[in-house]
């Protein structure tokens, strides 16, 4: 029994469950199509559910037809990169929400060459500002693409 | 009607039109390659700038940036997995994994000259089917163009691996897209659903955001984990010579790309579908057209034909989007509503005019899609070589530079930070989903089809009630269905008899 498996089968069955639960409060209407999608989604993933528990789940025939992780790296030093990449994609989110895109990007991407990739101080700087200016001349004064102040801004009022 | 054709090749080649065209061309090429600044946008924000352009001017402008970016589009998806049109999504399947083995310049090869054969087959399609193509159309009620959804559904058994154990994930993926997609307002009630008291859901959740997370996020995730170039540690491939490779793999594998085109065309030509769904089903069918299960399991992990098909498909549904815009005035996607908006700009009326009057025109139409992608795969096809040595690059100098493509391309959505939460939510699932072996395309293509079935399912059962159900064409289309669905296990079954007699 593989417990990420297990999780995740839990995950979309608990979610088809939300749904219907959902749904039935709703006209006739509006259900209909939820209900339709969601009962069978339940049911479809409780099979998959009991299959993985009763260990059928390696039969050869769950390889989806989909691109795969890279097996050559070991599995905790995979999970680790793996939750280390998450944290960079989130903080830029953060980033962006508290300072805004402008500020955001040049902060963020010398972050990462300097402190993530270990790139030099002097290379790191030309990259940033290289990139910047990317973001910068297409999105800013190009194609005029409305970006939002960040909180601080707001509440600092500048 | 030959004088028409040959006025409408005037009208593209007058220096005008064909300045406009290039200029057209230069920015679907920028947008292609843009992740989630999409075709349709663009179209839009050009608009405004055609008022003062005579008919063939505007159309050779608009339409050279239209067709541009769904092949350049293809780029991006082979050479980082982060689709640069939501059309060009299919490409990342199997074109990214051929990148990470080093063969991007055969899958680059392989997609633009699927892209240009399918944009020829499309525009030809465009030229002949006119005059054939409007019983046809008008044979299709909301029933037909249900099943039709359904059929496109029914595809993902053949998206999602071999044997039952597939089929289940594959079709509980496609739910869980279907179900998703029915977040925000009910079309017909008003009704609001599974909204979390958040405005920003009513709308639903946007294409692009969902999409960039589902492909970019997992494969940006996979790079850093790897800690290489995209490329691996390979020495770089003989660009050239892999180009050619991909090339002649379109030629070599003809009749897929061709029946790819004719699917890509029939999908454009009905309303809703897109460029979203002509590239799955292409998929699909070029997953299906495999020989036997063995054949079949390179799909996902590199194989040429996954990049062909999609890329015929994508390319082909223009010319085919384009036949029930013009000679209906009913638009085949958003983009081609923009273009319906572009022919009241200036004045012309869609329908029989277009036929007659109009004649040359619509041709020019024809040529301008013909001669926008011959000169956007010749001029790709030279620049080859730049563009795939990046896949070389170490993958730390990388990442931060797509992942600002990417948050800038969801954020062009909505221009609402909720965007690039949807894109990491989404691209969190994502990498479960790959990480357990729960297919993403199906998941993709129900997301896609998700309205567009609700609303053509609502309006069958107000109008005809369950009588829907026996009309002659929803009965072919359902046992087209059950063919479907059935063939990977006749398939099986017959490689197991196969084997056995050979033992």
């Amino acid at each position: 029994m593989h417990k990420g498996r297990v999780l995740f089968c839990v995950f979309l069955i608990a979610a088809a469950a939300c749904a219907v639960w959902a749904a039935f409060g709703w006209t006739f209407k509006a259900k209909l199509f939820p209900l339709t999608v969601s009962i069978p989604l339940m049911v479809l993933a409780a099979i998959q559910l009991v299959a993985e528990i009763f260990g059928k789940a390696d039969t050869g025939d769950r390889q989806a037809m989909d691109i795969e992780f890279a097996s050559d790296v070991a599995p905790e030093l995979a999970r680790r990169r793996a939750i280390g990449a998450f944290l960079w994609v989130g903080g830029f989110i953060l980033l962006v929400y508290l300072l805004g895109f402008p500020w955001a990007v040049p902060i963020f991407i010398f972050s990462y060459l300097h402190l993530q990739s270990r790139i030099g101080l002097p290379v790191s700087a030309a990259l940033t500002a290289a990139t910047w200016l990317f973001f910068y001349g297409l999105f800013q004064r190009l194609l005029h693409l409305p970006f939002e102040d960040g909180l601080i801004q707001t509440l600092l009022g500048v | 009607m030959f004088d028409a054709l040959i006025d409408g090749l005037w009208l593209v080649l007058q220096w005008k039109a064909f300045s406009l065209m290039m200029v057209g061309m230069a920015l679907g090429f920028a947008v292609g390659l843009l992740p989630g600044i999409g075709g349709a946008a663009t179209l839009a924000l050009m608009l405004p700038f055609i008022f003062k352009m005579a008919p063939a001017e505007a159309f050779a402008f608009l339409l050279g940036m239209h067709a541009v970016a769904a092949t350049t589009g293809d780029i991006t998806s082979v050479l980082f997995g982060v689709p640069g049109e939501a059309i060009s999504a299919a490409a990342v399947v199997d074109g990214y994994p051929m990148t990470k083995r080093g063969e991007a310049g055969r899958a680059l090869g392989a997609a633009l000259m699927s892209s240009l054969l399918g944009a020829l087959i499309g525009a030809g399609a465009l030229a002949l089917a006119i005059p054939i193509v409007r019983p046809l159309v008008l044979t299709f009620g909301s029933p037909e163009l249900f099943m039709l959804a359904i059929i496109g559904i029914s595809c993902i058994t053949s998206l999602s691996g071999a044997g039952a154990r597939g089929q289940i994930k594959g079709f509980a993926m496609g739910l869980l897209g279907l179900l998703l997609s029915t977040i925000g307002q009910e079309r017909q009630s008003g009704s609001l659903r599974f909204d979390m008291g958040m405005m920003y859901l009513w709308d639903g959740l946007d294409f692009v955001p969902v999409l960039v997370g589902i492909f970019a996020i997992p494969e940006i995730v996979d790079l850093a984990i790897r800690g290489t170039a995209i490329a691996g540690e390979r020495q770089p491939e003989n660009l050239k010579a892999g180009v050619m490779e991909g090339v002649k793999d379109t030629f070599r594998h003809f009749w897929l790309v061709f029946r790819c085109s004719i699917i890509g065309v029939f999908v454009g030509i009905l309303p809703g579908a897109g460029g979203g769904v002509a590239q799955w089903m292409a998929y699909a069918h070029s997953v299906q057209s495999a020989k036997n299960a063995k054949e079949r399991e390179g799909f996902g992990k590199g194989d040429v034909r996954g990049v062909l098909g999609p890329g015929a498909a994508n390319n082909s549904k223009e010319g085919g989007e384009l036949i029930p815009t013009i000679a209906f005035g009913v638009p085949g996607s958003g983009a081609m509503a923009i273009l319906l908006g572009g022919f009241l700009i200036m004045g012309i009326i869609p329908g029989p005019d277009m036929l007659t009057k109009h004649l040359a025109i619509t041709f020019s139409m024809v040529w301008t899609l013909v001669i926008a992608n011959v000169i956007t795969v010749v001029l790709c096809l030279l620049v080859l070589d730049q563009l795939a040595k990046v896949t070389y690059v170490r993958g730390g100098l990388i990442i931060p530079f797509v992942l600002l493509l990417v948050f800038v391309g969801s954020y062009t959505a909505n221009g609402q930070i909720a965007d690039l939460i949807v894109t990491f939510t989404f691209g969190l699932l994502s990498y479960f989903m790959v990480l357990y072996g729960w297919p993403r395309p199906p998941f993709v293509l129900g997301f896609v089809l998700g309205k567009v079935i609700e609303t053509y399912l609502f309006i069958s059962v107000s109008r005809y009630g369950f009588n829907w159900l026996r009309h002659p064409v929803v009965i072919i289309l359902i046992v087209l269905m059950a063919i479907i669905i059935a063939y990977p296990y006749i398939q099986q079954r017959r490689d197991r008899l196969r084997s056995s007699a050979n033992a």
